[in-house]
């Protein structure tokens, strides 16, 4: 299976929630855009497709756009056609309102990494049921540092 | 002048003393300290390490031991705030002093003279005070109000239960054999290599491992398992207080190895008590010493070389396959005896 | 939230083995293992147990987490792959290999063949080292102390092995961008070839001592069954995955490097439990220690030849490639520290020895990333202690960590 047979794959299963897909360097990740509104429907279909499993949930800041963001970079185990690519199922939420559905119910694997993106950009996942800080304690977690806005403060190397 | 020297060596002499403090205290804490070195010594050389080393170079780190027994002597014993105080400082000391205690009812020589107590039921009296010890350790783990402390508690009394009847009746079966509960006895009747680990193996392998189980030694190290419940019942203890816990149970094994030889390795065989303070006490001792050595020795090997059972398994194994080797053991004996091969 | 109990509702809906224990009832104990622990890592699990039963799991990690990610944005794009090292450092090779292919995969350009097998090389080295770490870890946990000194002597070796190799003995930061930084030392084929074959011995002594051992067996044998179906659920990967049967390695789903060209198998287990997995890795050593020989038999015919990507390569002035001739080190040209990565997006993966560490690197032209996501594998199997451990004993708990072979420092990232 090359590249062009698993986005025609891709938009078969996802028919018309596709808005747009682009393959990425290297032939191996290809990212789909969907609606907000489709995520879970999009998620169901394509677990059933094959996609077994959520590789790594990413969010990107973008504060131009004021948009995050979401990439469920979805791969399979069980299939070893697919299992050479990554699909990443894309949706942006806007920046001033972070909330969304929740994928649990669907992918197990999304438990941790909601939670991560919960903590990180303070981004809710509603329905998920334990959103709370995985890695960082909550006061910074409230800082929600992975934000663009969140600026690291570097300390000079000289000493004083 | 001389009369103080004779006074002090009739004190030292008198048999209750020599019996508690030297041959119970002085003598087997040297041992311990000899078998920690050998077991740090063994495992280290199975482990391709040097192990102790720098505290005395020329003699093998042999006085490492010492040096930590200094060093917790002087380390601050902090007594938590939380901790039920006088239940948490006296546990481990009666523990301790339990775990002595059974000393005075093994015989070292058949001389009466030398018994610190009458031995008709010693071995009955051995038994029922080394028992009596492991009750403080669950008292100074729910003193401790920890909930490590606590659940390492617990499993030393899930251990109680399974292994002292196999600890009991094991011991017991040389009882069936000879018909007596006199210690003394039990060793003369396996004069001339007759002993009770050739005529009954099987008993001397249950007591084997029912004190490998009660002195928490490798595999079944379940109550102290480090990785589970850190220190289990000491976890709150410090300083000279968790020396004090740690030596105790080296301290019953020590006696327990002692009641092993005595009452299946021939005791002070192939030595016969003779006459005199010297022949009649010090060399039977000093036999029945170097043989319980050699056990604590093997028991320390282990720890080279297993890993540890878990709690339900340990128990498994106590109640499933060694109760019933035990009654075996214990019918065994009886057999022996009814067909007169004792 | 409202009125759930916290980690119950996913049991019970998804009908995992956390759903058959007993209801919870009020006199629950709640124990809280790490994360300044002798039985766990620099990790905290909050177990909740009735009687000696784990009714529910916890993992509470974080404990070392440094956020590699955001600091990956303010640094430069070669200043990350020490950064990224420090997730394992036993293992930096592997970890930050798939970053430095990402990278690649964006400049478009590709390490040169000889640079590849170097990085192999080094990858099996790591491998097979973070192995002997976890079996150390792992004996320990079960209260054998010979095999937590065994493979941790052991390990020495390839550390040693590493360091001749790259100049450090733990984070060796070999891979960088369109190649490595040092070519083989002069007879260190020989000394590898002489280190496999210690190690094929040790590891027959490992299976008299530790993994045929009856105590051990019993500790082992049915503990921390992960069925195949729920390994895929949960997304765990690495031996922990072949383990469970599940026939997935990157080495040979995804191939990177020379892995294609090399003759090597993946080892599968179906029973899934704590022993499967034991057996799991010490078949993968013996893997890594078959591919190390087909690496030193490419690397004794084929002459030196640059390291580098042409594009770095031809930067590097005539000093610098005498001394790369002569002694086979190749410093790193100052194009490095102004290197700008064109615009895009890039997922790379790899195969660590813990399972497979995933990377979305995003650009948006500057010289530093936009954002670099890292899923590593300790974060992927610490889901395994939440459906699996419930079920289980106290006692099982250091088993079942053990055989997962977690590390925190790479889940906290």
């Amino acid at each position: 299976m090359n590249v062009e047979e698993l986005v025609a794959k891709v938009k078969e299963i996802l028919s018309d929630m596709v808005k747009d897909v682009v393959v990425h360097k290297g032939n191996d990740y290809i990212e789909v855009e969907i609606d907000k509104d489709n995520i879970i429907e999009a998620a169901k279909r394509m677990k059933q497709a094959g996609f077994d499993h959520i590789k790594d949930l990413t969010v990107v800041d973008y504060p131009k756009d004021g948009v995050f963001r979401i990439i469920y970079n979805l791969s399979s185990y069980s299939n070893r056609e697919l299992s050479y690519y990554i699909v990443g199922l894309a949706y942006n939420i806007p920046r001033d309102k972070p909330e969304t559905v929740t994928l649990y119910p669907i992918y197990t694997t999304a438990d941790f990494q909601e939670r991560e993106a919960y903590e990180a950009f303070g981004i809710t996942f509603k329905g998920h049921p334990d959103m709370r800080p995985l890695l960082l304690s909550p006061p910074v977690a409230e800082m929600k540092p992975l934000r663009k806005d969140f600026v690291v403060k570097e300390e000079p190397i000289d000493l004083k | 002048m001389t009369g103080w020297v004779e006074a002090i060596i009739k004190i030292i002499e008198w048999p209750p003393l020599w019996q508690l403090v030297v041959l119970g205290l002085i003598a087997p804490l040297a041992v311990v300290i000899y078998i920690l070195w050998f077991e740090r010594k063994t495992a280290a050389r199975v482990q391709r390490r040097i192990g102790p080393y720098h505290v005395s170079p020329r003699i093998a780190g042999g006085l490492q031991l010492l040096a930590d027994l200094i060093r917790y002597s002087f380390q601050e014993v902090i007594i938590p705030k939380t901790v039920d105080k006088a239940a948490f400082i006296s546990a481990p000391l009666i523990a301790l002093i339990l775990s002595i205690l059974p000393v005075v009812a093994i015989p070292f020589t058949d001389v009466p003279k030398w018994f610190p107590l009458p031995m008709d039921y010693s071995l009955i009296l051995a038994l029922a005070l080394v028992t009596l010890s492991p009750l403080f350790i669950i008292v100074a783990g729910w003193a401790s109000n920890n909930k490590f402390a606590i659940i390492g508690g617990m499993r030393e009394a899930y251990l109680i239960v399974s292994y002292e009847i196999i600890a009991i009746l094991s011991f017991l079966a040389a009882t069936a054999m000879t018909g007596t509960y006199n210690l003394v006895d039990i060793v003369h009747a396996q004069t001339g290599w007759k002993w009770f680990i050739v005529l009954n193996p099987l008993a001397f392998f249950t007591a084997f491992v029912g004190v490998l189980l009660s002195t928490s030694g490798f595999p079944f190290e379940i109550a102290e398992s480090e990785h589970e419940v850190v220190a289990g019942a000491f976890t709150e203890y410090s300083g000279l207080m968790y020396g004090i816990n740690m030596g105790a149970a080296y301290l019953k094994r020590m006696i327990y190895s002692l009641l092993l030889t005595v009452v299946f390795l021939g005791g002070w065989y192939p030595l016969k008590p003779g006459e005199g303070f010297i022949w009649g006490y010090l060399a039977p001792s000093i036999v029945i010493f170097i043989k319980a050595t050699i056990l604590m020795m093997i028991f320390s090997f282990f720890r080279a070389v297993y890993g540890r059972y878990r709690l339900d398994q340990a128990i498994e194994i106590a109640w499933k396959i060694l109760f019933p080797l035990t009654v075996i053991a214990f019918g065994l004996g009886l057999l022996e005896a009814y067909y007169g091969i004792i | 939230m409202s009125g759930i109990v916290r980690g119950t509702v996913g049991f019970n809906d998804l009908k995992l083995p956390g759903a058959w224990t007993r209801k919870i009832g009020k006199d629950l104990y709640e124990v809280f293992i790490g994360p300044q622990h002798p039985g766990s890592g620099h990790m905290r699990i909050i177990i909740r147990v009735d009687g000696d039963i784990i009714v529910e799991a916890e993992p509470d990690m974080g404990y070392v987490h440094r956020t590699m990610e955001k600091l990956s944005e303010v640094r430069t794009w070669i200043k990350s792959i020490p950064l990224f090292e420090r997730m394992a450092i036993h293992d930096a090779c592997n970890v930050t290999l798939p970053y430095v292919r990402a990278v690649e995969k964006l400049l478009g350009i590709e390490a040169p063949e000889r640079a590849k097998y170097l990085r192999v090389l080094l990858c099996e080295i790591n491998r097979i080292a973070a192995f002997l770490y976890g079996f150390g870890i792992f004996g320990v946990f079960l209260g054998h102390s010979t095999m937590y000194m065994w493979p941790f002597g052991d390990r020495e070796v390839w550390v040693e092995l590493a360091e001749w190799l790259t100049g450090a003995r733990l984070t060796h930061t070999y891979p960088v961008f369109g190649g490595v930084r040092r070519d083989v030392p002069a007879g260190f084929t020989d000394a590898l070839r002489k280190a496999i074959r210690y190690m094929r011995r040790r590891l027959e002594d490992y299976r008299k001592i530790f993994v045929d051992n009856p105590v051990i067996r019993s500790r082992l044998e049915g503990v921390g069954y992960i069925p195949r179906n729920l390994a895929i659920e949960l997304g765990i990967t690495g031996p922990n995955l072949r383990a469970s049967g599940v026939k997935y390695d990157v080495r040979m789903n995804h191939p990177y490097e020379v892995y294609d060209q090399l003759d090597f198998e993946i080892p599968v287990f179906q029973e899934g439990d704590a022993y499967a997995r034991v057996l799991q890795r010490v078949e993968e050593i013996k893997q890594s220690l078959r591919i190390l020989e087909q690496v030193a038999d490419w690397l004794d015919k084929h002459e030196r030849s640059p390291i580098l990507h042409d594009r770095f390569w031809k930067t590097a002035p005539p000093l610098y490639k005498k001394v790369f001739q002569e002694q086979g080190r190749a410093k790193l040209m100052a194009v490095y520290a102004i290197l700008k990565v064109p615009k895009g997006k890039a997922y790379e993966r790899g195969e660590t020895a813990r399972g497979e560490i995933s990377y979305y690197v995003e650009s948006d032209g500057k010289n530093t990333p936009y954002r670099v996501r890292i899923h590593s594998a300790s974060a992927r199997n610490a889901l395994v202690y939440k459906y699996i451990l419930p079920g289980h004993r106290v006692m099982d708990l250091p088993a079942i960590y053990g055989s997962i072979d977690y590390f925190p420092p790479e889940a906290d990232r």
